[in-house]
């Protein structure tokens, strides 16, 4: 008799083929005996050492509670024959196990919004939540780096400051004029103004680059805090963490997508098996769930004959429909070029005309961003258009709908600070009238980092601002209008749908917009983290209230991997920012911490010099091809063994499926020769 | 093995902790919502049965379009009515708690989608299956209004086939069906039910 027990713990062999055999045979009787019989009298002696059953295994049995508990105490009765040492380790093991039990206790009471969550997934689905879960692994990458700036950079600067080693103001150099907040008393609604725009007041404090010193501070002649050096080196650290947080996010969706070898279109089993979600709560997200799911299963049937049908289309007609996807597809690059040209001109006449003050004013510093909003918004509507032409099938469709609006949204951003670039070192042109003195256009940029951390935090600030304003002034009025308003046309628009992708490209692109002026602006993670727990609630309360759950799905698993490599596109275009600045563009002599130096980056190999003698040639070493060459070569060797594993699994899976193929061939043959025998001895 | 207080004594509960997927707060809460389900008379007596209709009236079930077939596939009674004890109770919530493998789960999920309870899955129960998850329950009474017409049915189901059924026997046995399972990364996400 087979005891499946004594084999290591996989779920798999509890119906065995002999099992099933006999289960079709004689339907009737073996109602209730799914499991095999646990075999009492299994040896002593081959499950001494191999006892896969210990107690966090058991659990790990799909029987009956009665049954798990008779095993544990036929386990503890044979404990005692264990030797010492044995039980120690099981001692030891079952503390561990218990430690990691609490603390995973401890980290699911600190999960921040777990219930709304809940209720967010089980009403809306998986796509819904996913943006959700999404918007919070990016609050807490935004709080813990801002942990990380305000102890390094933000605290010491205080300190420093407060103790006394104040900035010599009396160089009178032509490119040392910089006076940050040149009024006196203010004006109320100035006051305003310099909040909305980063001037004034806020200019001349811990939000910019400018308000930063060179101080190193000293203590008996000894360098004790190097405030440029930490300034830098937590900017770069900063980036390194947030890749490794998402690299390490990435992991697990990445594993799960290898693993299902990516989605395919009506993959019919998959949508049957595990389609149903047991989170629906109420019986309107049961119904909508099974709707759901009933279009889905119709919508893939329907693919299928169209693409039979398709296969099976004329050739004129094809070169036809071709030809027509060219043309959408050059129409859409005509548009978003329009859309960067739109930029460009914006952001020019706003850093020519920057002197207006009051309203005007304002409205010219926010040009930029208004025309990015607004291109934002048209282009992708225009490309939905042009995608109902195009005709291909629905998945392509969505992911051709978000690579054309991540395309513009990144390089729209790209733009900006392209513009702005030029204008700052007048088009690389360090040869050139304004910026042959300081190596940069001193005249309209004294201190031009403090510039572009201020444009990052206007782009900020218009986004959290805009998303309200459509919060109160679009979805509230339209969810009022569609409710108490029955009329046709109210029926036709319906309630509005939460869109997740293009919501989740506004994530993506102010995280963006953040990791750019991360360097130029110490306080803009806070600032984010606060605006993205403002949008959480916000969207929240919309999604509630005003939307109706989306009837086409949108797949969660894959879509946060899609999401996370959505941000590192974002995360490189900064990094190209940030080593540009760093390394190319001469600092502000009248502002920052930076001033009197190159470049950024020269103050690294400046106090390099001031370390010990045994340092200095350990970071030699460490630099040199002595060392990095053979480094290269280990993590090849490295590689190529994780390639081979890869490859040494896919084909034994594909090994294994041949041979339960090949089982099943013989189970039909066996079964046939069973009913010959039979009826050959009747 | 029941107490008749109406708390869990110290040692029953480190035995459920090491026996199921929960934490020592969830059994304490299915504890609770148990005793409010039980009638007066069996308030506190934990190895009586709840009937089935009693469960059916938690609100994490009530609408679920399986819950009959969960309450069967976990009750361990004589009679097959679907009567749960508390510790029936525990091994529900066990296998559909957080962390609970993907093999029980893909199990139990198997035995809940097997309405014949035959060992495998054939061509009746796929279509119990695809009518449960597509129609709502107050209409499935009138057939052929809502739901997949005949030929798609047919289409559907010769297709799961097609994809799943590796031994080509026509069924979709309990290996098979985990193999598909193991390729959805949503599945563990969803077949979860929390109190």
């Amino acid at each position: 008799m087979s005891s499946p027990l004594d084999r290591s713990d996989s779920g798999n062999g509890f119906y065995s083929d002999q099992e099933s055999l006999r289960l079709r045979r004689a339907p009737s009787r073996m109602s209730n005996q799914n499991y095999p019989q646990y075999n009492w009298r299994s040896n002593p002696s081959d499950d001494e050492v191999g006892n896969a059953e210990s107690p966090r295994e058991l659990r790990t049995l799909a029987r009956p509670m009665a049954q798990k508990k008779a095993l544990r105490q036929v386990q503890q009765m044979r404990m005692p024959v264990s030797t010492s040492a044995k039980s120690w380790t099981h001692n030891k093991t079952k503390s561990l196990h218990k430690l990691k039990s609490n603390f995973r206790e401890f980290l699911y009471f600190f999960s921040l919004w777990r219930k709304s969550l809940q209720k967010i997934g089980g009403n809306f689905g998986g796509g819904v939540e996913s943006y959700f879960l999404f918007l919070r692994f990016l609050v807490v990458l935004n709080f813990v780096s801002f942990l990380l700036i305000a102890g390094f950079v933000i605290v010491p600067s205080l300190v420093f400051r407060s103790a006394g080693t104040s900035l010599n103001s009396t160089d009178d150099g032509p490119c040392m004029k910089y006076n940050p907040n040149p009024q006196g008393l203010v004006v109320f609604y100035e006051f305003f103004l310099h909040l909305l725009s980063g001037q004034g007041f806020m200019e001349d404090s811990l939000m910019f680059y400018g308000y930063y010193n060179n101080n190193t501070a000293m203590e008996e002649g000894r360098l004790f805090y190097n405030l440029p050096l930490a300034y830098l080196f937590t900017a770069v650290f900063y980036f390194a963490f947030c890749l490794c947080c998402i690299i390490a996010h990435m992991g697990t969706a990445a594993r799960v997508v290898v693993a299902t070898g990516g989605s395919t279109m009506g993959n019919y089993s998959l949508i049957v098996f595990t389609g149903w979600d047991y989170g629906c709560l109420g019986d309107q997200a049961t119904k909508l769930k099974q709707k759901n799911i009933y279009y889905r299963l119709q919508v893939d049937l329907e693919e299928e004959r169209i693409k039979k049908q398709a296969a099976s289309l004329t050739p004129w007609r094809r070169v036809a429909l071709y030809s027509l996807r060219v043309l959408m597809f050059l129409i859409s690059i005509g548009l978003i070029v329009a859309a960067f040209y739109g930029i460009f001109v914006a952001t020019e006449f706003s850093q020519k005309n920057n002197e207006k003050t009051g309203i005007l004013g304002l409205f010219i510093e926010y040009l930029p961003s208004m025309v990015i909003t607004a291109g934002n918004f048209l282009v992708p509507l225009l490309c939905d258009q042009i995608a109902l032409i195009e005709k291909y099938s629905p998945s392509v469709t969505v992911v051709v709908a978000l690579l054309r609006a991540v395309v513009l949204r990144m390089v729209s951003l790209g733009v900006l600070l392209f513009t702005l670039w030029s204008q700052i070192t007048c088009d690389g042109n360090t040869e050139a009238m304004d910026c042959k003195m300081c190596q940069y256009n001193v005249d309209k940029y004294p201190c031009w980092e403090t510039r572009v951390g201020q444009e990052m935090y206007k782009l900020t600030l218009f986004d959290l601002l805009v998303t309200i304003a459509l919060l109160v002034l679009v979805e509230f009025p339209r969810r009022m209008v569609v409710d108490n308003w029955s009329s046709k046309l109210s029926q036709l628009v319906g309630r509005q749908e939460f869109v997740v992708p293009s919501n989740v490209l506004g994530l993506v692109y102010g995280q963006t917009v953040v990791w750019t002026g991360a360097l130029f602006c110490p306080l803009l993670p806070l600032i984010n983290t606060v605006k993205f727990v403002f949008l959480f609630y916000c969207k929240k309360i919309t999604l509630f209230y005003n939307c109706r759950p989306a009837l086409k799905t949108f797949r969660s698993t894959t879509s946060t991997f899609f999401f996370l490599v959505v941000l590192l596109f974002g995360w490189i275009l900064s990094l190209v920012v940030m080593i540009y600045s760093l390394a190319v563009i001469h600092p502000s002599m009248a502002c920052g911490p930076f001033r009197f130096i190159p470049t950024m980056w020269q103050i690294v190999p400046n106090s390099f010099y001031s370390l010990s003698k045994v340092t200095q040639e350990f970071l030699f070493f460490i630099g040199s091809q002595a060392f990095s060459i053979p480094l290269f070569a280990l993590s090849c060797v490295v590689m190529f063994y994780f390639i081979a594993l890869a490859s040494i699994y896919g084909r034994s899976v594909a090994m294994l499926k041949a041979q339960l193929k090949l089982k099943g061939h013989d189970k039909q043959f066996l079964v046939k020769q069973i009913e010959k025998m039979k009826s050959s001895s009747l | 093995m029941g107490t008749t207080s109406s708390q869990l004594n110290k040692n029953d509960l480190s035995e459920y902790q090491e026996l199921t997927f929960l934490t020592k707060q969830e059994i304490l809460l299915a504890h609770k919502r148990f005793t409010e389900l039980q009638s007066k008379e069996q308030k506190g007596v934990l190895h009586l049965r709840v009937p089935m209709e009693k469960i059916h009236s938690l609100p994490e079930l009530k609408s679920n379009p399986f819950r009959k077939r969960i309450c069967q596939v976990f009750s361990t009674s004589e009679d097959k009515d679907g009567s749960l004890t508390f510790e029936d109770f525990l091994d529900l919530l066990s296998a559909f708690s957080d962390s609970a493998t993907i093999e029980i789960k893909s199990h139990y999920a198997f035995r809940i989608f097997d309405f014949d309870d035959d060992g495998t899955l054939g061509y009746g129960d796929l279509e119990k299956l695809v009518n449960c998850l597509t129609i709502p329950e107050d209409k499935q009474k009138d057939t052929e209004e809502t739901g997949l017409t005949r030929e798609e049915m047919k289409q559907l189901i010769t297709n799961i086939l097609d994809e799943s059924d590796i031994d080509k026997d026509g069924t979709v046995n309990l290996s098979e069906f985990q193999h598909v399972i193991s390729r959805s990364p949503d599945f563990v996400s969803s077949f979860k039910i929390v109190l």
